[in-house]
């Protein structure tokens, strides 16, 4: 069928106006969509960004199981913690040719589990407590040029998890400061 | 021409009710703030559990129970006063949510009788202990549902939810299911205190993040931990009434005196709804491993496995307000049951009392 013939095809339905002709039509799309499409509705891996391997091993990673809902969420932390103009686009305005593109350009995967355990604690400068969360979306909006994702957003979670899983590497306590005492 | 002052006072009235609403809204804020400032009256248990652990402002934290246990303890960030006040707030809201004992009430507890229905749930009668329940040796209790281990146990999977469950998001499920009331903003006081609390904890108790420990949640308890006689709630009942019925009354509406909860509610309004992991007919493993490690208070240990099990199972068929999860239908039919069955469970136990009275004479 050519595509002038497809498309004469497609007006007559739908100015015929049948509504099972247009019902079918839909639910065509969806068994399409769903069986033929080749689409994945839910996408259980994350992309696996350079040096990841490198940091699952020296970080101790696979103690939350090698493919764990928790280790994915931490790799998505480490994308968006190294990579950060690639993964995090929606909260940044920097790219590539940026020099610090990267939550990595400022901190160290250390920084980021010592900053964990010592969140939720009161900034005098600021005259507020602040939640870990809080000094995340405070990074997206100020040192990289972009926007403040909500609380819930895996952009902040998932750094918050990768976080968790350097302090537990590290057997990092409440409070613990990066100089020992 | 008419037309202009009618629209003038149209916008005049839009502008003054959203500039009120702002007003407002900067009052309630100024009134959270003072709030945030003000000294903080710990009730007693927390007065007790903060002392132990030596909570004060300063630069750095030494944990006294660390010293006591392991002989040393290591130097930790201190806290400000901000932090020290967030910590006794948290506690407080921990082992008296409704600000019974509180001079000014709820608005001590930031207000978190809104997010319960009943006036009796507080969160000690679950986290036993103001979250950190210890034997008289000061050892931590396994499955006592402790605050510091559940802080750096968090953002773990979850198999109730699916989800990775962060600490504030687990302390809104306590608010809709346990407490059969509503879910509190991620940002709230309310929950940020309360996190400042368990955190506090894990300091004092140098639990360390991410490493698994016993002590939080339930350790429950399956029916392959049991005889397999089958669970049985016609012995549940039996075994209810020798030992638990004496503290939280014969049909489970716990014990209020003088408007103290003395032991609270397992059944009725003031309970826990259907969809609370508690409810055995919806996790047959979380309330039987409550029962065994802290049931009865003092004698705890003393029930097997299987009653901890059956008395469960009775107490599940006892009326309670429905969850989130069931329709309008189910909530209307228990609560028609919560109100119905104490007068006739009264008057059916009152002709046995007389039966008995009978016999014996």
């Amino acid at each position: 069928m050519g595509a002038a013939r497809r498309t004469r095809v497609w007006k007559r339905l739908v100015s015929s106006g049948n509504p099972f002709i247009l019902a079918a039509v839909i639910a065509g799309f969806v068994l399409w969509a769903h069986f033929g499409s080749g689409i994945q509705a839910f996408r259980s891996q994350v992309s696996s960004a350079p040096g990841w391997q490198q940091f699952r091993a020296n970080y101790g990673l696979d103690d939350f199981g090698a493919d764990s809902y928790f280790t994915r969420a931490a790799q998505n932390g480490y994308n968006l913690f190294y990579f950060t103009h690639e993964h995090g686009r929606r909260f940044t305005r920097k790219t590539a040719r940026d020099a610090v593109n990267a939550c990595a350009g400022c901190h160290t995967a250390e920084d980021l589990a010592y900053g964990f355990v010592n969140s939720d604690r009161f900034d005098a400068r600021l005259g507020k407590r602040m939640s870990f969360e809080e000094r995340v979306m405070r990074c997206y909006a100020g040192p990289m040029d972009g926007f403040v994702p909500t609380l819930y957003d895996p952009a902040v979670r998932d750094i918050r998890i990768l976080a968790r899983a350097v302090a537990h590497h590290l057997q990092l306590s409440e409070g613990a400061r990066k100089d020992g005492g | 021409m008419a037309a202009l002052p009618a629209r003038l006072l149209k916008v005049a009235l839009i502008v003054s009710i959203l500039g009120g609403l702002y007003l407002l809204a900067v009052k309630k804020h100024a009134e959270r703030e003072a709030l945030r400032q003000a000294a903080v009256e710990l009730t007693p248990a927390c007065k007790a559990k903060l002392q132990d652990y030596a909570l004060r402002p300063g630069e750095q934290y030494r944990s006294p129970y660390l010293l006591k246990t392991a002989g040393s303890s290591i130097e930790l960030r201190g806290y400000s006063e901000e932090d020290v006040r967030a910590i006794q707030r948290g506690c407080n809201i921990f082992d008296d949510l409704q600000g019974h004992l509180a001079k000014s009430g709820p608005r001590e507890r930031w207000h978190a009788d809104r997010f319960v229905r009943g006036t009796q749930t507080t969160c000690v009668h679950c986290h036993q202990g103001v979250g950190d329940k210890q034997d008289a040796a000061g050892n931590r209790l396994v499955g006592s549902n402790s605050m510091g281990t559940s802080w750096v146990m968090a953002d773990m999977y979850d198999r109730f939810t699916g989800l990775l469950l962060p600490h504030d998001w687990r302390q809104m499920q306590c608010y809709i299911n346990s407490s059969n009331g509503f879910k509190p903003n991620s940002a709230d006081d309310l929950l940020r205190d309360v996190t400042a609390y368990s955190r506090f904890l894990a300091a004092a108790l140098d639990l360390k993040i991410g490493n698994r420990y016993p002590e939080p949640g339930m350790d429950e308890i399956p029916a392959s931990a049991t005889l397999r006689r089958g669970d049985d709630y016609v012995r549940g009942a039996h075994v209810y009434r020798q030992r638990c019925a004496s503290c939280h009354g014969p049909q489970g509406l716990g014990t209020v005196v003088q408007g103290r909860v003395l032991y609270p509610a397992v059944a009725g309004p003031e309970s826990f709804s259907l969809d609370s992991r508690m409810n055995f007919a919806r996790v047959n493993t979380v309330m039987p491993g409550f029962i065994c490690r802290n049931m009865p208070p003092g004698e705890e240990g003393s029930l097997d496995n299987q009653q901890c099990r059956d008395i469960a199972y009775y107490l599940s068929t006892l009326p309670r307000p429905a969850g989130d999860k069931q329709g309008p239908l189910v909530a209307a039919w228990q609560q028609l049951m919560m109100t119905v069955m104490p007068p006739l469970t009264r008057y059916a136990g009152s002709l046995g009392n007389n039966d008995t009275a009978h016999v014996s004479h």
